[in-house]
């Protein structure tokens, strides 16, 4: 393969893959109830997030270039068990609800500004049926544009919040205290919304290959891209407190929109329909397609039913494809447009997202222990006191899942069922399927060799 | 005598990013072999259920440096890391003393040798 990303590239791919239009939602949320003071919860959640992005870039030196990415680590870690219950199950059931909000917004930014008395879900159903026939017929068509059309978002976002922060558009100036937190502790409790922001450094290993010099520029790539995340967040944070109404913002259910139209009126709210839903569209895409291909990657190292392996005569994993599709067009059917129930199912999704990061950062400190002296082209620095810090923050992130004790025991509930649920797959495919001891890590030799398409077939050959 | 022989036992593919690397690190020279050979794993390819009996011999490259003492742990990390992929057959690295070395041509010993 052909080096030939560098550094910018490295940051510009990872600030593409790592913002979402969902993500929007969570800081217009987070502005409309702390003001600036969001800008401290948001600092700390992107700080535990880096150190994350590092324990990642260290998983990844020690075993490259895998597909199924943290399920393999775990695989190698903790075992079969821990692997289905939290990347495999987990991380999945958290990419499908993160799909679906992703698909609201699509049928929310439409209606927020064409007023066309026609449901959301509506829109949000045409667009997941579209891109099901389009992935089906193995086309990605947003494959080209798409860094451009994150790029451009990206752009949009940044010079609004600047604009804001300087209090130059052509909107209105709202009279409103700029910050709502009294004290630090205030802003923990939106810690959980935070997160969301900066989730994602993960997608950044995949393209490590095609990377120049990957040992110094995939960890720098994540770590700037994440930082240059937060900033662009500050300045929308700090214009929304000037430009719109708490009260409003909180509503939204496309305060992006509602941002735009309020900093420059109607030409700020087509500007903004135009990028986020090119972005939605591009996003939603190639999370159906990436999806898809986790699943057969799962299935390959014999963790999911190996029909996820199966293609159509596209070349496409089909089951996948219309799995995703399915559950996203169910959740849109049945009313997912309010900014309540999308922040809420942000939340649920989110915690999933979480654990499979604490279980990360545990993989980087049990490696450390169990192979010390193993070659690492990166390592964390301050031996294992930073995945230490980064797991402890993370769950720390996760209790302080919602700023509502009745709504986070809620939370809790639904991902506590979902988690038994799991777990009870996960007992009987390690003892019936993998034939393994739940909680004995597979050597490392091995998972690497899973990787292999001969791995499966070999295994498959040896029982006939 | 203040020097130290490296030998490895890797995969072809992996020559010329070593080369590099050790130019880098202020290695002068090294030898190079295209051998066949295996390790505690018989051969047997690591996407197979069981091992070979039998030892299969597979295509490997044999490189050979003498360096000075101090460079050798610099040298030996380099190595390590251009070679890891985490997968089995990314090969050994064998480091032994040298009593001497001698440059034929000049007829210099030692040190002198390899400058």
């Amino acid at each position: 393969m052909n080096k030939k990303l560098g550094l910018f590239s490295a940051i510009a791919t990872g600030v593409g893959l790592i913002v979402a239009t969902s993500c929007l939602m969570s800081l217009g949320q987070g502005a409309s109830i702390l003001g600036t003071g969001f800008i401290i919860t948001m600092i700390i959640a992107c700080a535990i997030n880096i150190l994350t992005a590092l324990s990642m870039a260290e998983l990844n030196a020690l075993m490259p270039n895998l597909t199924g990415g943290l399920a393999q680590y775990t695989l190698a870690g903790m075992g079969p068990f821990v692997t289905i219950l939290t990347m495999v199950g987990g991380y999945l059931v958290c990419q499908m609800i993160a799909g679906t909000v992703e698909c609201a917004m699509f049928g929310n930014a439409i209606n927020s500004v064409f007023d066309t008395g026609i449901p959301s879900w509506v829109f949000s159903v045409a667009m997941v049926v579209i891109l099901i026939f389009a992935n089906l017929r193995g086309v990605d068509i947003f494959a080209k544009i798409q860094n451009v059309v994150a790029y451009v978002l990206i752009g949009s976002l940044m010079i609004m919040g600047i604009l804001g922060t300087l209090g130059i558009g052509t909107g209105e100036q709202v009279s409103q205290p700029s910050n709502l937190a009294d004290t630090i502790p205030d802003t923990f409790g939106l810690l959980g919304l935070a997160f969301f922001l900066f989730i994602g450094c993960e997608f950044v290993i995949p393209i490590a290959k095609s990377i120049k010099n990957e040992r110094r520029n995939v960890p720098l790539g994540m770590v700037l891209s994440l930082v240059i995340i937060l900033l662009m967040q500050i300045f929308l944070v700090v214009g929304m407190t000037k430009y719109t109404a708490y009260e409003d913002l909180g509503a939204s259910a496309s305060p992006h929109i509602l941002f735009g139209t309020a900093l420059l009126g109607r030409f700020g709210s087509y500007w903004m329909i135009l990028v986020s839903a090119l972005a939605v569209v591009s996003t939603v895409n190639s999370a159906m397609s990436s999806f898809s291909f986790m699943c057969a990657g799962m299935a390959k190292i014999n963790l999911l039913p190996t029909f996820f392996l199966k293609k159509n005569k596209r070349g496409a994993y089909y089951i996948g494809i219309l799995g995703i599709g399915l559950v996203e067009i169910i959740a849109n059917a049945v009313g997912l447009s309010t900014s309540d129930s999308l922040i809420f199912m942000i939340n649920v999704a989110i915690v999933f997202w979480m654990v499979s990061y604490v279980i990360s950062n545990i993989n980087v400190v049990i490696f450390r222990a169990r192979l010390p002296k193993a070659p690492r082209t990166f390592k964390v620095p301050f031996g294992p006191v930073l995945p230490i810090i980064a797991a402890i923050g993370t769950a720390f992130m996760i209790w302080n899942i919602s700023d509502d004790p009745a709504q986070r025991l809620l939370i809790f509930e639904i991902d506590g069922i979902i988690f038994v649920l799991l777990g009870i797959y996960s007992v009987l495919w390690c003892k019936f399927r993998v034939k393994r001891p739940l909680f004995t890590p597979i050597p490392m030799h091995e998972v690497m060799a899973m990787e292999s398409d001969m791995y499966l077939a070999a295994r498959r050959k040896k029982k006939d | 005598m203040e020097l130290s022989k490296i030998e490895i036992i890797t995969s072809s593919s992996k020559l010329s990013k070593l080369q590099s690397a050790l130019t880098k690190v202020g290695v002068t020279g090294m030898t190079v072999m295209q051998a066949i050979g295996c390790g505690v794993q018989r051969g047997t390819y690591e996407y197979l259920p069981e091992e070979n009996v039998e030892m299969e011999l597979l295509p490997k490259t044999y490189i050979m440096l003498i360096v000075e003492d101090h460079i050798v742990e610099k040298a030996v990390e380099t190595i390590k890391k251009e070679l890891y992929t985490g997968h089995i057959g990314d090969g050994k690295i064998f480091v032994s003393p040298i009593t001497n070395v001698i440059r034929v041509r000049t007829g210099e010993e030692g040190l002198d040798a390899l400058k």
